[in-house]
């Protein structure tokens, strides 16, 4: 036990703050496993991450798309199910069916997309780069500017100032409420944002305590790594939740921004 | 790295999850009883039970970020 300036606390507290920021590609610099490649010093985790989840979305699509026959057989197979379970699921369901039609494609990518993001932060030598709240970031700022671009578009100017004013209000309460209205609608893209990244870095960090307490109490502690274990089955189930999440509450905050408020 | 305010934080994280708990619990609970009224709803009650703990979750992890911020 050390005695002198770094505590045992401190030590643990550095321990976890370190793989943390690490698996939550808070910023670290990327380079290859076991090679260490001066010139690849200026690319950072969240960027390769990023570019990682790009290639194997576009590469799942293109595959499933080359291979559109009659009658779909393997990863056509599973992809058809994915998408009419999105169609029907999430965007019909929620932007009613012409608009819905249109933007299916929208929403498969999108959960796809942070599907593999979500799953990288897993994966032993990679990071997860939504634990980045910039990244998480990048999608709620997404989701604001198409809600907002779309009403425009389908509804006019008066029309999308018009959801800003719920139906039956007497018009003594105008001044308050559509300040408030104003304000849900940002609130609800910060919550997207920070939902996510929050469920992200929760559970690296849950892990990573876990095991200082291996740092704490010594080998001892080593049955710890069981819970770490099942935590671990846990964040899978969380990746897939939370990717599903961000998606159908995306599809619905459209939905109420497009819905005229009779 | 300082540990500046870092009980606090922990009894603030905790008081967080209290309420996520409470939200969560209570949510389910009428869920539960209405699947059990009438079974024939039961995709959508889910499909509702579960969008709404994503938000009450959504709300306690505010408070959890924050405490989150006290650790550098």
């Amino acid at each position: 036990m050390l005695e002198s300036a770094p505590t045992k606390q401190e030590l643990i507290q550095e321990f976890i703050h370190e793989h943390v920021l690490t698996h939550s590609a808070n910023g670290h610099t990327w380079n290859l496993p076991f090679l260490h490649v001066p010139a690849l010093n200026c690319l950072r985790y969240d960027w390769v991450m990023l570019g990682l989840a790009v290639v194997v979305t576009v590469l799942v699509a293109s595959l499933a798309a080359r291979r559109h026959r009659p009658v779909p057989t393997g990863i056509a197979n599973v992809f058809e199910a994915y998408v009419v379970f999105i169609r029907d699921g999430i965007a019909i369901a929620n932007l009613g069916e012409e608009e819905g039609r249109r933007m299916t494609s929208y929403f498969c990518s999108l959960f796809l997309f942070i599907l593999t993001l979500n799953t990288l932060g897993l994966v032993p030598f990679c990071s997860g780069a939504t634990g980045n709240v910039g990244v998480t970031c990048g999608f709620a700022a997404m989701f604001l500017i198409l809600a907002i671009v779309l009403a425009v578009w389908r509804r006019g100017v008066i029309g999308f100032l018009s959801s800003f004013v719920p139906h039956g209000a007497p018009a003594l309460l105008l001044p308050i409420l559509v300040p408030i209205e104003v304000i849900s609608l940002l609130s609800r893209a910060f919550a997207l944002m920070i939902r996510l990244f929050a469920n992200m870095l929760a559970g690296h960090i849950i892990l990573f305590a876990f095991l200082g307490l291996i740092v704490t109490f010594g080998l001892a502690a080593l049955p710890v790594i069981a819970v770490v274990v099942a935590l671990y089955f846990f964040e899978v189930f969380v990746v897939v939740f939370q990717a599903y999440i961000f998606t159908l509450l995306s599809a619905i905050f459209i939905g109420l921004m497009l819905k005229p408020e009779h | 790295m300082e540990l500046s305010h870092l009980p606090l934080a922990a009894i603030g994280a905790g008081l967080a999850v209290i309420g996520a708990g409470l939200g969560i619990g209570l949510l389910w609970a009428n869920g539960l009883q209405s699947m059990a009224r009438q079974p024939e709803l039961l995709p959508k009650i889910q499909v509702s039970m579960f969008i709404g703990a994503a938000l009450v979750e959504g709300v306690a992890l505010f408070a959890l970020v924050i405490c989150f911020m006290q650790m550098k």
